[in-house]
């Protein structure tokens, strides 16, 4: 039996962005929100790990109060039951506060073995969230992981790492927060039976003022503008020394080598 | 009034469309250009609990409403016609007439399986001389014994040889006119019932559409769907509710051209310019968007009528004449914004462009959809 956590974000869809051409400025306004890509592969693993060993899996969240569409999609996706800790002000935490969050209403409101946290969130990827949310429950944390097991006999999770110059096998023991990497799994797409039982499940909502008072922010965001890339525009004839002219300045370019 | 959908509607949106960018996109050239039937898309359908939606549950089906229904073969039909359609077959032309007229055990031993995607279903109504004009129909079906006999043939038979039932329509008094027609269950794998040849057709290639050829063919005499004689019935309400099912298709159809519409002005660059920019450009657009949202509110209204339990015939048949020519229209102007591009095969506005006309032509045509709204309306 294991009791796991799956900690999910609700963010603005990226393919409704619009970028105003002059400025550069993003714009919001008509774009739709969305469970982070990332945090879809914690949640499905989290529902895998509980169908072999039994157990419940909560979603937990930390969003304004407007995110409540965000409940029933998560719980299509397989978990028992949703925790929904909202307050107008969580739209635009940092990554050290919404950790001090989820430590505060996990810790006091949940029996936990495992915690599961995507790689980073789909809108600000800071990737701090889940070492951050272990540390201050004094828990091991085990990040990169692209493949999990439990032995439930020794209590134990067994977690391939996948680093840049290899893979790690390592073991730690429960309660332990692990954070997956999106090759882990391909999350399921919510059946209807599936989307229809969401209403059913229970959710437990959390007001931000139960947990006690947060930290004020410490990153000042002075201005988001969206990337641009300058395209060289050199071109090249159409004929054999014209192919071997691109070939040679895309591997002066370190392109292709 | 409220515009807006439910939770529960958006989410299954959601879910269809990450089923279509996972399952239906990645094939769905293939499925039109081989052509070839996609099987595989069709058991993913049943894992998803779509092949038996507005149906109880206790019929294997998934419990929910005609609304859900429509948005699934609406956002189907948007990445593939075919997969939308098969979908749509299955769902209206065979599970409709065992639900409403079936007896119990029918519906234990023919609508359950189909609902939970462990077979196909099929309704074969038309006949080489019995289009529109059903009474027209000379496939016969005669009592021996404890067996009903049919004889005949049937054509345009969508689904019909992946199916594991068919709903077959069959003379039992010629005299009585549309009031001599009968319904039949006819299993596949039946004596005497054969799968004539896979139709060539314009669009919606990936569909299977086949004649089906009675001969001597024997059925217990349980196997007679509704009363004798209630045949036209069925197939007219079966038709009714499938009419919004192909109003959704055509829906679908009509949102592709205007995505892939809106995409490609957007990157096609003339006179150092996207071609977005341009009035012309712009206009057609604007009028794609207009009729593609009026289609959806008819869909849409079809729907809740049907959900609502109120009278739905007229508004099926507004909903699929008025969304079955836009998408005809739309597709048609969408390839007017590709220019050259969009006459090649491969070109997603190419396939759409086909795809769109079967959507005024079967489950009744434009002008049958205008009897139907006018005699509602001047009766």
């Amino acid at each position: 039996m294991l009791n796991i956590v799956a900690c999910f974000k609700w963010v603005v869809d990226d393919a409704d962005i619009r970028v105003d051409t002059g400025s550069r400025k993003l714009n919001v306004d008509k774009a739709a929100y969305k469970i982070s890509a990332y945090d879809r592969n914690a949640i499905e693993e989290a529902v895998i790990l509980q169908e072999k060993h039994g157990g419940r899996v909560v979603a937990v969240t930390v969003a304004p109060p407007g995110a409540k569409p965000c409940l029933k999609d998560s719980l299509s996706r397989g978990p028992d039951s949703a925790c929904f800790i909202n307050d107008p002000c969580c739209a635009d935490l940092e990554p050290s506060q919404t950790a001090q969050i989820l430590a505060r209403a996990i810790s006091s409101k949940m029996d936990y073995d495992l915690i599961i946290c995507g790689e980073g969130s789909g809108d600000i990827y800071a990737q701090q969230v889940g070492p951050a949310l272990a540390e201050r429950l004094g828990i091991p944390c085990l990040t990169w992981v692209n493949k999990l097991s439990c032995n439930v006999d020794e209590r134990r999770i067994i977690a391939e790492r996948k680093l840049e110059d290899g893979v790690e096998v390592v073991s730690a023991p429960l309660p332990v927060l692990v954070v997956v990497l999106p090759d882990i799994n391909a999350p399921r797409i919510p059946s209807l039976k599936q989307v229809l039982g969401a209403a059913k499940k229970p959710v437990e909502n959390v007001l931000l003022e139960d947990l006690g008072s947060i930290p004020g922010a410490r990153l000042l965001t002075t201005d988001v503008v969206a990337a641009t890339m300058d395209r060289r525009r050199i071109k090249f004839p159409a004929d054999a020394d014209g192919v071997r002219e691109a070939v040679n300045a895309l591997l002066r370019e370190g392109v292709v080598s | 009034m409220d515009f807006n959908l439910t939770e529960e509607h958006q989410l299954i949106r959601q879910s269809v469309r990450e089923f279509c960018d996972r399952y239906v996109c990645p094939i769905a050239d293939e499925v039109d250009q081989e052509p070839r039937f996609p099987a595989e898309t069709v058991k993913k359908l049943a894992e998803q609990d779509w092949l038996g939606i507005p149906y109880p549950v206790e019929y294997g089906g998934a419990g929910s409403d005609y609304l859900s229904y429509v948005i699934v073969v609406e956002e189907l039909s948007r990445a593939c016609a075919t997969t939308g359609f098969t979908l749509e077959c299955h769902s209206c032309l065979a599970e409709f007439p065992l639900f409403k007229f079936g007896t119990e055990e029918q519906k234990k031993k023919y609508l359950t399986p189909l609902c939970k995607g462990e077979m196909l279903g099929s309704f074969a109504l038309t006949e080489p001389g019995a289009g529109t004009d059903a009474a027209a129909g000379t496939t016969t079906a005669v009592l021996d014994g404890n067996e009903w006999v049919l004889n005949g043939s049937k054509i345009f038979i969508s689904n019909a040889p992946v199916a594991g039932v068919i709903i077959v329509f069959a003379m039992t008094d010629k005299s009585k006119g549309t009031k001599g027609i009968s319904a039949f269950i006819v299993p596949a794998g039946t004596p005497g019932l054969e799968i004539g040849r896979h139709l060539n057709k314009m669009g919606i290639r990936g569909s299977l559409t086949a004649e089906v050829y009675l001969k001597d063919c024997r059925i217990p005499k349980e196997n007679l769907l509704g009363g004798e004689g209630q045949g036209f019935k069925i197939a007219m309400m079966t038709l009714d509710g499938g009419r919004i099912g192909i109003a959704a298709q055509a829906l679908g159809i009509a949102q592709a051209a205007l995505d892939e519409s809106i995409k490609y002005s957007k990157e096609r660059v003339q006179f150092g310019k996207p071609i977005g920019t341009f009035q012309a450009i712009q206009w057609m657009i604007a009028n794609m968007a207009t009729e593609v949202q009026a289609s959806r509110f008819l869909t849409y209204h079809a729907a809740w009528c049907y959900d609502q339990g109120l009278p739905y015939s007229s508004q099926a048949a507004m909903a699929k004449l008025f969304a079955s020519e836009t998408a005809t229209r739309q597709t048609d102007r969408a390839i007017q914004v590709h220019g050259g591009i969009g006459y090649i095969k491969g070109t997603k506005v190419e396939r759409l462009y086909r795809d769109a006309k079967i959507t005024e032509i079967y489950e009744g045509t434009s002008e049958v959809m205008r009897m139907v709204i006018a005699g509602g309306l001047l009766r």
